[in-house]
């Protein structure tokens, strides 16, 4: 997305397009950002560390990273099998399953909280019935756990599946005939090709499950210092009205998201998006 | 014997792309599998690989059964033809893959490395990527992997398919060097005759999943068995004319036949000859060479080396040609002949001469017989009149009989081999079969076995009709046994492809059969338009060049079902020739269709030409 600024020398015939760009993202993107990062450290870099410090915001972070983490690992696997799945095997209603795993991306991250909500939750369809036996998925790391897994599921896929379509079929029957089984086809020949998806898959999920906001709000029940996330916190501290504590941690959050985003960016020769 | 193929036969759905085909390759042969696309060539290869599981039949490798072993277990070297290097792994690592995966140690690994891509060209370049490699190259590190664990047998899918000609050329040098040094059995697919040439000890010869013909290259271009096999294997000329005292008859061409492929009296002949094998000279050739005739040059086209010449000359009586294929609405004769580029002929008008020809095999027309079930006198009298046909025409009969159960099928099974009728055939093959009939007739009739189909108007419905008329591709003769004797053959055509090969395959029954023939044109209007008039002059022509003279006549009706109809009705004629249209617009309006009316509407057997497939 950046290709076309770099490496052209800015005559004046296309400083004008240049300008124009410039002038229409500073509004958009820029000048919120730096709002940001000019709020958090309006207090000075004292009351940003307290800020940051504080009991309730170490844990927010804590968390949302042990969430993400998780997410991103568990999708990893999971997202892969599903690709290997849908883009090797054929089966009846093949077409409906893709579209049924890609359906988080359209669905709004409210009405997945929701609906998990009504299936898990202490009146849930499925709830109800662990409600007896002391379960309680809700409002607890559990259900923001499956929350984030739902919304993130559709990244992984969505990133190794194009990569094993394109892999003709066959490089694995190849990979039979000179005598490899099927489990070391998929280790040493179908794995290796697929290095770049999986990266950027699990960092694509990462990022995400790090800024989820809709699904989290509603599964957690934004309880602080047991299900609160960072991007709950920073909107608990805004309506409390702690702006400088809030803006301290969307600083960091932001600051966090460009360091994996510029990873992205490395690792993947710019196609992210 | 390294390779043991017994009647091996894979279906996709009720369609078999590899059928009952059995081959035996001998330690270290170079054997090539030839050709055209979809003829299952690349599918028996992957049988052989155990990439695909046949439906029936044996795989053996060097005496092993390995019919029913996944692919890793059978010890097949496989060359795909979009190479299939790994990207992730140096050219190397892709080599070394199967001796790694077979716990070879690394020292013995580097040296097998070594060898192979010295071997097939590439040494220095095993740190090399696929991306970082030429088409060429791939497919050389795809032969060294394929090789690398000492396979077998070795399996190359159009290995030079993608790859231009040049390096083409190159590769398959250094594929039959590094075979040869290697030893190891190969089969190679391919539907380039030139690349089969170049490459085979042997060379197969596959269509619609049967291979038809094995042997060395140069046996099978010159001295081919069957027609599809001749004209498979390079340009030529064939001619069908009849033999008689030991001579293939061509009007005033004789050609003695040799004692290999003897003839009865009065049989089909048909001879080939190819372009190097026929002389041009500018004055009548010597005595002791066979002429075909004086004849017009029409085209020359420089080749390098040679140039081709093809000569026009007049029709020879009593004989057909098949190829090179005459256009319809021309009668005469098309030769066609390589002669050295720097021959000038300055002459319009030259002689053709042969050097050297062969008599193909007579192969006898396949009639599939089909009668249903009725009273025992009908089925006789259908019966009785397909043996005269099928005598006069000399087809071989393969006789249908379609059982609702297993017991009713023995009960069947009983009758026809007490028949006497039955057995009046000459060398019947009967097929007995459950389930329904149309089916079975529609499926045996796909893979093109049969010339021609027969059934008994009485036995079918109109459904079945109407089915058959949507699906088969062999012409479908309904017979009306009452006219037995088929003397006069009706034609009706009009303008357009289908009209062609109605004709054509009329004509050519009507030749089998000493038949009169008559072409019926239906006008609305009673006008004849410039195309008709053009369509009707062309088809006569046609009909000249296979000895027939065909009587025109033109109807005005107001459709045309209904004017052959009425034709029909009026003459003398016996069989009535129409054509299908395949599976058109027939569904909307099913019993709108002409074929249809036509076949409901006379009482004299119908012959359905259906379209010619491309």
């Amino acid at each position: 997305m950046m290709r076309g600024t770099t490496g052209r020398n800015i005559s004046g015939r296309n400083a004008l397009p240049l300008g124009l760009l410039v002038l229409v993202l500073m509004p958009l993107l820029l000048m919120p950002i730096a709002a940001v990062f000019i709020f958090a450290f309006r207090g000075g870099p004292g009351a940003f560390l307290r800020a940051l410090s504080s009991q309730d915001a170490q844990f927010a972070f804590r968390f949302s990273l042990l969430i993400a983490f998780a997410t991103a690992a568990i999708n990893a696997f999971v997202g892969t099998f599903a690709a290997y799945v849908l883009s090797k095997y054929r089966f009846p209603g093949k077409r409906s399953l893709t579209i049924m795993v890609n359906l988080p991306v359209a669905i709004p991250t409210v009405v997945i909280g929701t609906s998990l909500l009504l299936l898990w939750g202490p009146i849930g369809l499925l709830g109800q019935m662990l409600q007896p036996l002391g379960l309680q998925p809700m409002f607890s790391p559990v259900g923001v756990l499956l929350a984030h897994l739902v919304v993130t599921f559709p990244y992984m896929l969505g990133t190794i599946k194009p990569l094993l379509d394109e892999l003709e079929s066959t490089y694995e029957e190849a990979a039979y005939t000179i005598g490899a089984s099927r489990w070391q086809t998929f280790f040493h020949i179908i794995l290796p090709a697929l290095r770049k998806g999986l990266f950027t898959g699990t960092l694509l999920t990462f990022a995400h499950s790090l800024g989820e906001f809709g699904a989290t709000v509603l599964v957690s029940g934004n309880l602080r210092l047991r299900t609160q996330t960072a991007p709950l916190f920073i909107f608990a501290q805004f309506e409390a009205g702690n702006i400088e504590t809030a803006n301290a941690v969307a600083a960091a959050l932001a600051l966090l998201s460009f360091v994996l985003f510029f990873f992205l960016f490395r690792y993947t020769g710019e196609r992210v998006i | 014997m390294s390779i043991v193929l017994d009647r091996l036969t894979k279906l996709f759905g009720n369609h078999s792309v590899v059928d009952q085909v059995s081959l035996e390759l001998a330690n270290g042969e170079f054997f090539v599998l030839l050709g055209s696309s979809g003829s299952g060539k690349s599918t028996i290869l992957r049988l052989i690989a155990g990439l695909l599981q046949p439906d029936e039949g044996q795989i053996l490798l060097h005496g092993r059964n390995v019919t029913h072993l996944p692919p890793q277990e059978r010890g097949a070297g496989f060359v795909f033809q979009n190479y299939s290097i790994f990207r992730h792994m140096n050219v190397a690592q892709n080599v070394e893959f199967g001796l790694k995966i077979r716990k070879i140690s690394v020292e013995e690994r580097a040296r097998r490395r070594e060898q192979l891509l010295d071997m097939v060209g590439l040494a220095g370049l095993d740190q090399r990527y696929a991306d970082q490699l030429s088409g060429g190259q791939l497919q050389r590190v795809a032969l060294a992997r394929a090789l690398a664990y000492e396979p077998n047998v070795l399996l190359l899918d159009e290995p030079f398919g993608a790859l231009d000609s040049r390096i083409r050329t190159q590769l398959r040098r250094s594929l039959k060097e590094v075979q040869r040094r290697l030893k190891v059995t190969t089969i190679l697919v391919t539907h380039d005759q030139e690349e089969a040439f170049e490459l085979a000890d042997r060379i197969g010869v596959i269509d619609r999943g049967r291979i038809l013909e094995t042997g060395r290259p140069e046996a099978l271009y010159s001295r081919p068995r069957s027609l599809f096999v001749a004209t498979f294997l390079g340009a030529g000329t064939i001619l069908v004319g009849k033999a008689g005292s030991g001579q293939a008859r061509f009007g005033s061409l004789s050609l003695p036949i040799p004692p290999e492929s003897a003839h009865k009296d009065g049989e089909r002949a048909q001879v080939l000859f190819r372009p190097e094998q026929v002389v041009i000279s500018e004055e009548m050739p010597d005595s002791g060479i066979p002429v075909v005739g004086q004849g017009k040059i029409i085209s020359r086209i420089f080749s390098g080396a040679f140039q081709r010449v093809r000569v026009k000359l007049p029709h020879l009586p009593e004989t057909r040609q098949v190829s090179p294929r005459v256009p319809f609405g021309e009668e005469g004769l098309l030769v066609d002949a390589t002669v050295p580029a720097e021959t000038s002929l300055n002459r319009e008008r030259v002689w053709v001469g042969l050097r050297a020809w062969h008599i193909l095999e007579e192969p006898h027309l396949r009639m599939l017989l089909y009668v249903g079930k009725q009273e025992p006198e009908e089925a006789g009298a259908c019966l009785g009149f397909a043996r005269d046909l099928s005598g006069r025409i000399n087809a071989q009969v393969t006789l249908l009989g379609v059982a609702e159960n297993r017991e009713s099928a023995d009960e069947l099974d009983r009758l026809f081999s007490k028949d006497e009728l039955v057995q009046s055939f000459d060398q019947p093959d009967i097929q007995i079969r459950t389930g329904n009939a149309t089916e079975h007739l529609i499926r045996m009739q796909q893979d093109g076995l049969y010339d021609l189909l027969v059934l008994d108007a009485g036995s079918c419905t109109n459904t079945m009709l109407m089915e058959l008329l949507e699906c088969c591709t062999t012409p479908l003769l309904v017979a009306r046994e009452k006219r037995k004797e088929l003397q006069h053959i009706l034609i009706c055509t009009a303008a357009g492809e289908p009209g062609k090969n109605d004709v054509r395959v009329g004509g050519r029954l009507a030749r089998r059969l000493n038949a009169s023939v008559t072409l019926l044109h239906i006008t609305g209007n009673g006008d004849l338009s410039s195309v008709a008039r053009e369509h009707l002059d062309r088809a006569s022509a046609t009909l000249r060049g296979l000895d027939i003279s065909g009587a025109v006549r033109i109807r005005q009706a107001a459709t045309p079902a209904e004017g052959i109809v009425a034709e029909a009705g009026e003459g003398k004629h016996d069989l009535i020739v129409v054509g299908g249209h395949g599976p058109r617009v027939r569904s909307l309006f099913k019993f709108d269709d002409v074929t249809f009316q036509v076949l409901n509407g006379v009482d004299r057997s119908v012959l359905v030409v259906p379209v010619e497939e491309e």
